[in-house]
């Protein structure tokens, strides 16, 4: 299982807000696929999986302050829940 | 150096392993915020510390970059104490005041990191005109990235150094970028060590992905340096496999480019193979280190998760050295 998270980036990033998901949960991704689109205190960043599997539940709703560092969706291996 | 060439060759090994385990779980746990005011990773850099690191008396004195990991490790600071100061926790090197830029250990020749591009051949500079007037018998380096050989102040400090003879060595940890900047782009003539050569003093463009020749140009310079010969300038040439800081989206540079030099030319690979070839360490026995010093690493954050912060209390001690009087 794979936690995909919003990276702290840059020297002080506390919060980013998440503007929107690109995939569903239940859905197939694949490695290097964009989940979700954040927009930090500087940018707007896509994050990507690293792996492939089933995309478990959103964490977080569009438009919500997510913490630095914090997971909003996990990618299931075969057999795997949350 | 050990007395022993095998036990010496596999602390070597070893201590490259250290580095890389190190900055590879640092880095993941910046991406999730833990580490303070962020992380230059130093991952393909192992051989020039350690290297350098090999070559020195305990004694003798450092003073490195904003990218110091590496060279704060190979001078022997316990990763646990690296790993607290980076997580800001009052159990790191400076207290949890200085995180990942602000490494030192001064009573053991770290005269620390900083922030400042090129700052550390000033400061090694100065700690070498103490140490020739002082009459001891040991020496400064001053690390400096391939950024920080276009800075004024850095050749005003070697020019400092060639006049007055001191006991220096500028070592370039040349990963080849200035943050995003390739050095050709930006340096004038190209060649560090032809600039060191004009400037007077014995200059030499090494491999730095190979440790036991940064390590042989390294003993050179310090013996010149102990007989009273003056001051070396080593660039070697080396590679960051990751951004210049933690999470970076780097369009900089090609990934064909980044993975020739971690397939080819990676510093801890080639050693092991060159070990395992002379039967120094069997593969067995390579695996086993690798795993000794991942749980080692494991047991550094372990160490800083569970230490306090800074007291509050606390936040007036070292400001100053205490001559001004205690405040509260």
């Amino acid at each position: 299982m794979e936690e995909v998270f919003v990276p702290a980036v840059g020297m002080a990033m506390d919060n980013a807000v998440l503007l929107e998901w690109q995939k569903e949960p239940g859905d197939q991704v694949n490695a290097g696929d964009v989940i979700a689109i954040i927009e930090t205190d500087k940018t707007t960043m896509e994050i990507t999986c690293e792996t492939s599997g089933t995309l478990g539940r959103h964490r977080y709703t569009p438009n919500s302050e997510v913490p630095a560092g914090n997971t909003i969706t996990v990618v299931l291996g075969a057999g795997e829940s949350e | 150096m050990m007395s022993n060439d095998k036990d010496w060759k596999r602390k070597l090994l070893r201590d490259m392993v250290v580095i890389r385990t190190f900055e590879e779980t640092a880095d993941k746990l910046t991406l999730r915020g833990k580490v303070a005011g962020g992380m230059h990773n130093s991952s393909g850099q192992e051989a020039v510390a350690v290297g350098v690191m090999s070559a020195l008396d305990p004694k003798d004195v450092i003073a490195t970059t904003h990218r110091s990991h590496h060279h704060t490790i190979a001078k022997g600071m316990d990763p646990k104490i690296v790993m607290a100061e980076l997580f800001a926790k009052s159990t790191g090197c400076s207290k949890g005041r200085g995180a990942s830029m602000h490494l030192a250990d001064v009573d053991n020749g770290n005269f620390g990191g900083n922030g400042i591009v090129g700052a550390g051949v000033g400061i090694a500079m100065g700690a070498a005109m103490g140490i020739k007037q002082l009459g001891h018998k040991k020496v400064a380096v001053g690390f400096v990235g391939d950024g920080g050989m276009n800075t004024g102040r850095t050749w005003e400090a070697i020019n400092m150094a060639v006049i007055n003879k001191l006991p220096f060595i500028c070592l370039v940890d040349n990963n080849q970028y200035a943050v995003e900047t390739f050095i050709d782009r930006v340096t004038g003539g190209r060649d560090i060590a032809k600039r060191g050569e004009g400037f007077g003093l014995p200059s030499f463009t090494i491999d730095g992905q190979d440790v036991l020749e940064v390590h042989r140009y390294t003993k050179e310079a310090r013996d010149r340096a102990l007989r009273g010969e003056g001051p070396t300038l080593i660039n070697a040439l080396t590679y960051r496999y990751y951004g210049h800081n933690g999470g970076e989206k780097g369009q900089y540079r090609t990934q064909e480019e980044i993975a020739d030099w971690r397939n080819n030319r990676d510093p801890i690979d080639r050693f092991s193979a060159q070990l395992i070839q002379e039967g120094i360490i069997s593969q067995d026995e390579f695996i086993a280190l690798q795993t000794e010093v991942t749980a080692q690493i494991n047991a550094a954050v372990e160490f800083a998760e569970q230490s306090p912060y800074p007291d509050l209390s606390t936040i007036y001690e070292d400001v100053d050295s205490g001559l001004l009087g205690a405040r509260s």
